[in-house]
């Protein structure tokens, strides 16, 4: 995949960005029934980048639709949200849903190469007798305003220079507030383009922005004009313009003689609209202290927002990757570094200690930066489950609101990219099953008609648990026992607890529902959720209450990358156990240990009964002491259960890099039996990290 | 290695491919030779540790450190049912993404085999980690083709 074009690779980034963006906008604004004129503003220039990035990547189909929802915001825009009367709005909502949908399913087929939809006449349609309602609504009124702010723009642009009609391809550009040196930002785009432009063929103005400092106060006031005699080389100096530093807008004009701008009709507007909108947009920004207070903000927020884009970049995943790997490199040649057996018996080294001491510091500072940029937040995995709750209520006719909570939680990348469709599919089955079919079925219980599904993120440091709890019919112990019983899961004969049988849910094959719906229950069942989330090293647990609802808990480490452990021996291999999971280490002599019936040891400790594993025969491992008094015992909690280990000796705590296991030697299943990655020692061995939790569950489910 | 660059630079108009002979001994006086596709092949070693990992079928030693990268070794001796010899090489495979040390008792050479020479067998109590079999060509040696999709593949 590495080939892929650089380019498609930022618009794709660049769009679903923004049609992430767009479909929060769209999302809120259906709550309250209306668009503020920020969010139109925004949504108009969403519309716009759509439009300008997919004509220069020849994506047409995307760019006409885009073209025509800019036009219709154009209207309303101008006019505010009053011309789409009330009756028309949720048919305005659902069309922005769709198109947003149709750019997504459009970007995922670019993604993989498949070619494009050409027909998009059902949302051209749908977008056009939309148009037709909107603007047939105040048709006279939004002529005047069209007019007016056309001979504006026009007289405005008129007054500042004075155009040439030899040189009628025009670019006037803009630098951001506050940058300074614009007269000398202008010299630089100017001898740039005298590389491929003769003299001869362009104009400037303002003329004396080498040596007159003044002009750059011009400059800020009405911006920097290019004039071209040739429309090619205006193309080609866009792309210089754009790239240049600070530049906050530019557009591209045609010289026209005034008075003909004035004559133009609205009707024209729609047509014509990629000229005349950047002037009108231009002109926001000039008279933005004489315009109307809306605007005001419109164009505070637009330039806040170029701000903030460029002090974020973007960068490659498998980039990030690579550092991540780099710098747990440095972390291990370090150890060897300062460990080195070679310094043993040299007796000065107090230079070489300092420095190393220095060295120490500066590779932790690394990691950890390192490690921080491959955090997000959890919000962009969470947000899109707004859209869902939405299209299934209004599918399934369930009021439901979904409750967000804790989404600047940040995590690390890769489990934001794989715990959606998890929590998808955990929303799906609460409004699917979860919630009770009808309002009066809740009234009746003595809940809120509305349904509530609260998804939550909270982070405890060393792992992030994330909660999906809705307050409808909760699980039915019985109706579950019985399905499980019919698919062979559980025993007739056999009596379950509460728990056991929450957890067949979590059992390949398993799905209550009968039918099987458009949302859930496609044959696959939880289970696909719990592999998931194991894949991420997490676990899920459901918890419910008869009536009052169920709750999914999932588990994940923030991050798998780097940990701190506690190395031990066990005869010649070395493992590392997670120092989270350490409750306390002691040794023990052979009296203080008790036997229970089947031959298995328990210890007490602080008045409670601990099993006792040992390393040496759960592993078989070739070596390792045998006498309990020779070895160390390790009192390991993980969830609710906890035991002790014995080892031979302890080695000290480190920071390990956690490497995965080959995926030849996972496919053998060792992660269920407590083996669940490995990491590279100073001296180049290998040790293996041990999870205290699914190392008791091998040894109990035995 | 004359032999193959010769073989080289005649071209390589048939489907002649690159392979890499090794052997595993079959008991005190003959010796199994078994070729596989140089392209899978990343590296030869005779000096590595392998670090012992429970709960593997005794066929998988563990797995070994190779700068950085961390590679399981399977013994192909103990794979295919043959006595382990005191000396082993460790060749480095790189399959279809996955990678795999596999030690052997000895690696021979590299030669060049014409793809529509190797016949597929049907018998063999080992034959599912054999794709197929043909001659040397320079001296009539009975060559055994790995098969690393089952090689690869757990049971």
């Amino acid at each position: 995949m590495g080939s892929r074009n650089d380019i498609l690779d930022t618009y794709i980034y660049e769009n679903s960005s923004l049609l992430e963006q767009l479909e929060s906008i769209i999302l809120d604004a259906e709550t309250i029934n209306t668009l503020s004129q920020d969010n139109i503003n925004e949504i108009f220039r969403i519309m716009h980048t759509i439009k300008g990035s997919s004509a220069m990547m020849e994506f047409e189909t995307l760019a006409s639709v885009a073209h025509r929802l800019e036009d219709m915001f154009f209207i309303i825009r101008e006019n505010s949200m009053s011309v789409v009367a009330d009756e028309n709005k949720p048919e305005f909502f659902n069309m922005l849903f769709n198109a947003v949908d149709y750019f997504r399913k459009e970007l995922e087929k670019i993604e993989n190469e498949q070619p494009l939809d050409t027909d998009i006449d059902d949302l051209m349609n749908s977008i056009n007798s939309l148009i037709d309602k909107i603007s047939n609504k105040d048709s006279n009124e939004s002529t005047e305003t069209e007019e007016t702010t056309s001979e504006e723009a026009v007289e405005t642009t008129a007054k500042a220079y004075e155009e040439n009609p030899d040189y009628p391809y025009e670019v006037l550009v803009f630098y951001d507030e506050g940058c300074g040196m614009e007269n000398l930002r202008s010299l630089m785009v100017v001898s740039s383009i005298g590389d491929f432009c003769n003299e001869s063929d362009f104009l400037f103005k303002p003329q004396d922005i080498e040596d007159d400092p003044s002009t750059a106060d011009k400059i800020i006031e009405n911006g920097f004009l290019l004039m071209f005699k040739n429309s090619e080389d205006r193309e080609k100096a866009i792309p210089i313009i754009r790239t240049a530093g600070s530049v906050k807008s530019y557009q591209a004009n045609d010289y026209e003689a005034p008075q003909k701008e004035t004559e133009k009709k609205v009707e024209q507007v729609a047509e014509n609209v990629e000229v005349k909108v950047e002037t009108v947009k231009q002109e926001a920004v000039n008279n933005a202290p004489v315009k109307t207070t809306s605007s005001q903000a419109g164009t505070s927020s637009q330039s806040s927002s170029q701000h903030q884009k460029e002090s974020l970049i973007s960068v490659h995943q498998s980039k990030l990757d690579q550092l991540s790997a780099l710098v747990g490199e440095i972390v291990i040649t370090e150890a060897m570094v300062t460990g080195s057996p070679d310094l043993k018996g040299i007796e000065n080294l107090n230079n070489f200690a300092k420095s190393a001491r220095q060295l120490r510091k500066l590779t932790d500072e690394l990691q950890d930066i390192s490690m921080s940029l491959r955090m997000v937040p959890i919000a962009t995995c969470f947000q899109k489950m707004n859209r869902i709750v939405r299209d299934m209520s209004k599918k399934l006719n369930k009021r439901v609101k979904l409750n967000i909570i804790g989404e600047d939680i940040e995590v690390d990348k890769t489990i934001v990219d794989n715990i959606g469709d998890p929590i998808m599919h955990m929303i799906r089955n609460a409004m699917d099953h979860g919630i009770e079919i009808t309002e009066e079925e809740r009234t009746s219980k003595g809940k809120n008609p509305v349904g509530e599904i609260i998804l939550s993120a909270q982070d405890t440091g060393s792992e992030v648990i994330i909660e999906i709890r809705d307050d409808g019919y909760g699980v039915d112990d019985e109706a579950v026992l019985n399905k499980a019983i019919k698919n062979g899961l559980a025993s007739p004969d056999v009596e379950y607890s509460h728990k056991e049988i929450l957890n067949f849910l979590l059992m390949p094959g398993f799905s209550t529902n009968t039918e099987v719906t458009e949302f859930s229950g496609r044959g696959v069942g939880m289970d696909v959720v719990k592999r998931s989330v194991e894949e991420l090293g997490g676990t899920v647990t459901i918890t419910s209450q008869r009536g009052k609802g169920m709750t999914t808990t999932m588990k994940i480490p923030l991050t798998m990358a780097i940990m701190d452990g506690m190395e031990v021996s066990v005869g010649e291999t070395i493992f590392t156990i997670p120092i989270q999971n350490i409750r306390q280490n002691f040794k023990v002599s052979p009296s203080d240990i008790l036997h229970d019936t089947v031959s298995g040891e328990i210890i007490k400790i602080m008045d409670n009964f601990y099993p006792i594993i040992r390393t040496k025969e759960l592993y078989s491992l070739p070596s390792g002491v045998d006498e309990i008094e020779d070895g160390i015992l390790m009192w390991l909690e993980s969830g609710d259960t906890s035991y002790c280990l014995l080892v031979d000796e302890l080695m000290g705590e480190h920071q390990v890099v956690v490497k995965p296991l080959p995926a030849y030697v996972n496919s053998f299943d060792i992660k269920s039996c407590g083996i669940i990655g490995c990491s590279i020692l100073g001296d180049g061995n290998i040790s293996i990290i041990l999870d205290a939790g699914n190392l008791s569950n091998a040894v109990f489910r035995k | 290695m004359s032999i193959a660059e010769e073989t080289v630079t005649k071209g390589t108009t048939s489907k002649n491919s690159k392979y890499l002979i090794f052997a595993i001994r079959k008991d005190e006086k003959s010796e199994l030779k078994l070729g596989v596709n140089a392209e899978y092949v990343v590296e030869i070693l005779n000096n590595y540790s392998i670090t012992y990992l429970p709960m593997m079928p005794e066929y998988v030693r563990g797995i070994f450190n190779m700068r950085g990268q961390i590679i399981p070794v399977m013994d192909l001796r103990l794979r295919l049912n043959k006595p382990v010899g005191e000396k082993s090489l460790l060749v480095v495979l790189n399959y279809e993404g996955m990678e795999l040390g596999i030690q052997v008792d000895s690696v021979d050479r590299m030669v060049d085999i014409d793809e529509d020479t190797i016949t597929t067998i049907q018998s063999q109590e080992y034959q599912r980690f054999v794709l197929g079999m043909c001659t040397i060509p320079e001296n009539e040696e009975t060559l055994l083709i790995l098969n690393c999709d089952q090689l690869f593949g757990n049971e």
